[in-house]
């Protein structure tokens, strides 16, 4: 199947360093995850914002072991929940801040997105966030 | 919020739905024990406890199983109505799903199914095979399930994770420590051990061991994660009126139930330490007329501690902050001042995929027939909360049941 459009976009926003935000036209209310219609005033005049970058890292984990297929040359790696300031979240992939070693980071830290090298969007189409200070 | 959401069928009605059987076989890894043959075990034994014979059903409730496609094909399609031999008599055969919070929801099935005579007697089956499916497999099959993979899986996100994150949420908000997130898995464990159906029946397990464990996802040791297993259960459900036709003395009634659909994907939760369970103990609540303090037993799921603890938070068992301490205080334990997935929950019993839930609620049942092995029965068992859970936690469902008496 082809790759829906608002996905494309999406990853296209990544790989150009923003993170996109689907905004609706009509209500003008952002979206996350991109909707086919919006869920608020279920119109289909749907564009994108770019996000601040800015956010609060709701809670994260480090996998050390059992990735899904295809991941296993990651590992460790670690994934969190960002709470943006535009009232919308995401799951991210989360910036060590020494050789595989998240430690520094805790529920409600502030976070920031990361651009990330094209060639590793097109393998691994997700935000990056890392540690504010 | 306050809403007056009330069911149509009361205590003592002709058409309240009351259970009358259940049927059970051991859980754990058994290579040699077939789908069908798991299926049709539980099938007659359940008929066996109601005091019924296949010919006197009229309609299944298949619950699924995730370890193969082509045997929740023979589900769907109707096998086990000709394995028990009513084909021609049956009316109807048919599948619910909603992953862990399946048995919460084919319950609310049957009982409409009941109450409004679409059905008269409802068997409900359910057989999983995942201790003797291919592990990566699993893991990769479960990678995909509940998350929405054109957002989520270039993380490489899984259930572990997923519990990990919930874990590390609710350790932030409730200050929680490890060793009171790991003495959830111990009370599990000693209720367990007085289970001869589940599968660490003879494995004693202590925090100390859970602390020492590798560290699969941190926060979460891989003696906290649950185990892959095989089983299968089955329950009856009928009507009063026709339960005493049939002379059956006592009954298990659904006093209410309540529940909330938090989310899809965790990562739109709007609070990871608090989920569906406010909203769904208020509706099941207002629904019952009874509240926490009258209940006798919980069996609450549990694929990972802190999502149990969480749950009794919401279910008000345990006060804002408290559900791992309540555990480590042992008031969930054999004895204790609320006995807590009696059968050992899915972390001690075995977690038999959307099973797990149903193998809980059957344990509930079990407990409220006074039908429990008598080392684990809970004595004078009146009134049990069941408590589900599916997918990335999407969503809260709690039903509360009752011990009624039929007839005179």
């Amino acid at each position: 199947m082809k790759t829906p459009v608002i996905v494309s976009d999406f990853r296209a926003g990544l790989a150009d360093g923003d993170l996109l935000i689907q905004n609706c036209h009509d209500c003008g209310k952002p979206n996350m995850w991109p909707r086919y219609a919006c869920p608020h005033c279920q119109s289909d005049n749907l564009g994108w914002v770019k996000s601040s970058g800015k956010g609060i890292l709701h809670s994260f984990c480090v996998l050390r072991q059992g990735a899904p297929e295809g991941f296993e040359g990651d590992l460790p790696y670690a994934i969190g929940v960002v709470k943006l300031p535009e009232g919308v979240q995401l799951l991210v992939r989360l910036e060590a801040t020494g050789e595989n070693d998240w430690s520094a980071y805790g529920c409600d830290d502030e976070v920031e997105f990361v651009a990330v090298d094209p060639g590793e969007i097109e393998r691994r189409p997700c935000a990056t966030f890392r540690r504010v200070g | 919020m306050t809403e007056n959401w009330q069911l149509h069928v009361d205590a003592g009605q002709e058409n309240d739905p009351v259970f009358v059987g259940v049927g059970e076989i051991p859980t754990g890894k058994f290579p040699d024990r077939s789908f069908i043959e798991g299926l049709t075990s539980v099938a007659v034994m359940a008929l066996r406890d109601a005091g019924m014979v296949p010919r006197d059903i009229d309609t299944i409730l298949l619950i699924p199983c995730l370890h193969s496609g082509a045997d929740q094909a023979d589900l769907v399609f109707s096998r086990m109505v000709e394995e028990l031999g009513i084909h021609g008599s049956c009316k109807s055969s048919f599948m619910v799903h909603s992953g862990g919070s399946t048995s919460d929801n084919a319950v609310r099935a049957a009982h409409g199914l009941i109450a409004t005579g679409h059905a008269k007697n409802v068997l409900v089956l359910q057989c999983e095979r995942w201790g003797s499916a291919d592990l990566n497999e699993m893991i990769t099959m479960l990678s995909k399930n509940g998350i929405p993979g054109e957002w989520e899986l270039p993380t490489g996100i899984q259930f572990n994770a997923i519990g990990a994150m919930i874990m590390r949420r609710y350790m932030h908000a409730s200050g929680s420590t490890a060793e009171e997130l790991a003495s959830v898995c111990v009370t599990l464990r000693k209720w367990a051990n007085l289970n001869e159906n589940a599968m660490f029946y003879t494995k004693p397990l202590t925090v100390e061991q859970i602390l020492a464990s590798r560290m699969v996802a941190d926060p979460l040791h891989s003696f906290e994660c649950p185990p892959m297993a095989d089983g299968a259960c089955a329950f009856v459900m009928t009507s009063a009126g026709v339960a005493k036709k049939r002379g059956i003395s006592h009954g298990i009634r659904v006093a209410g139930s309540g529940g909330c659909v938090s989310h899809y994907c965790l990562s739109q939760e709007a609070d990871q330490a608090v989920l569906g369970w406010p909203l769904a103990a208020e509706r099941a609540w207002n629904q019952s007329g009874w509240g926490p303090k009258d209940a006798d037993i919980g069996e609450i799921y549990d694929s990972y501690a802190a999502v149990t603890a969480i749950a009794l938070e919401g279910i008000g068992i345990a006060e804002k902050g408290e559900g791992a301490r309540w555990f480590a205080a042992g008031h969930g334990d054999p004895g204790g001042k609320l006995p807590m997935n009696t059968n050992g929950g899915l972390l001690s019993a075995g977690h038999t995929g959307v099973g797990g839930g149903t193998a809980l609620l059957v344990e509930g049942i079990r407990q409220l027939l006074h039908r429990a092995p008598a080392k684990r029965q809970v004595e004078g068992c009146e009134r049990a909360i069941i408590g589900g859970t599916g997918g990335s936690y999407m969503d809260a469902q709690i039903l509360l049941l009752e011990r009624t008496k039929l007839g005179a």
